[in-house]
């Protein structure tokens, strides 16, 4: 028994089963179909700059908005101090009116 | 020695198929199918699981054409990513190779004839260790020297011999020779 021609004979190549290049083919027509569908379909995927300035905008926005609001809910706090300061003022001026007039009868 | 090379070939289909010519890709696969098939199934020893394998071997290649050089890379690109997607595929599947020790029962079974010695002789390459399996097929298959394995598996020459050395006493020791 000579093992290197048993094994040369035992491993020579074999064909495939019949129709193996037209199976291969149409999986190869259908990754082109699936990579045409994925580039010039609506969810093909934009440039990543284009994404990057995209985020920058929603980004720049949203903290601007929130700056205003913050602004704008200062403003409306402080009217409120300065409401209670004037009431609280006009009732001490108003205690002490009451006090002079005591004190002078 | 002489290693297997491609039957008459269109020289021109390589730069076709590149330029998008698909009977073209179609020759190509019908020039190298029985290779790349052949490699999966005797790594294997399954014509179902070795034509999964050649198909998504020539799906990469369509994917990749662009990267093949002339047709001396082509056929070392597909005998290397066959012979990797094998390996990768028994150590992804966790497919334990069973020792040759262990296959026991098919020690027993006597020679009556080639045909009867190529299946037994199938069963004991199917349990060989992935490398050795992988070696012992590109040096008989495609009658590859270990110089020329060495680049397809990413090892060392030494260690290629090592491995050819290693099966070949296995599977002697299986069929009951003397190493």
């Amino acid at each position: 028994m000579n093992l290197d021609n048993d094994l040369k004979r035992a491993m020579r190549r074999e064909s495939p089963p019949a129709g193996f290049a037209e199976r291969v083919m149409q999986r190869c027509g259908a990754a082109d179909s699936a990579a045409a569908a994925e580039v010039g379909g609506p969810t093909r995927r934009r440039p990543i700059w284009w994404r990057a300035a995209a985020a920058s905008v929603t980004l720049a926005v949203v903290l601007g908005g929130y700056a205003v609001h913050r602004q704008r809910e200062g403003e409306r706090a402080r009217e409120q101090v300065l409401r209670a300061m004037s009431i609280a003022s006009e009732k001490v001026a108003y205690a002490q009116q009451q006090v002079r007039d005591i004190g002078s009868h | 020695m002489t290693a297997i090379v491609p039957e008459a070939v269109d020289a021109g289909a390589l730069p076709r198929a590149q330029s998008g010519d698909h009977d073209a890709f179609a020759e190509i696969i019908e020039q190298h199918e029985a290779m790349v098939f052949s490699l999966a199934y005797h790594f294997f020893n399954d014509r179902g699981r070795a034509e999964e394998i050649a198909q998504d071997v020539f799906l990469q290649l369509y994917r990749n054409l662009g990267m093949i050089e002339s047709d001396a890379h082509l056929l070392f690109w597909l005998r290397q990513v066959t012979t990797r997607r094998c390996i990768d595929l028994t150590r992804r599947s966790r497919l334990k190779a069973v020792s040759l020790e262990d296959a026991g029962e098919l020690r027993s079974i006597e020679r009556h004839s080639d045909a009867f010695l190529d299946r037994r002789l199938r069963a004991f390459i199917e349990q060989l260790p992935d490398i050795q399996r992988a070696v012992v097929t590109l040096r008989y298959q495609e009658d590859l020297d270990p110089s020329d394995i060495c680049r397809i598996v990413d090892l060392p020459v030494n260690t290629v011999k090592s491995h050819l050395h290693r099966a070949l006493q296995s599977l002697r020791r299986k069929l009951g020779e003397r190493p």
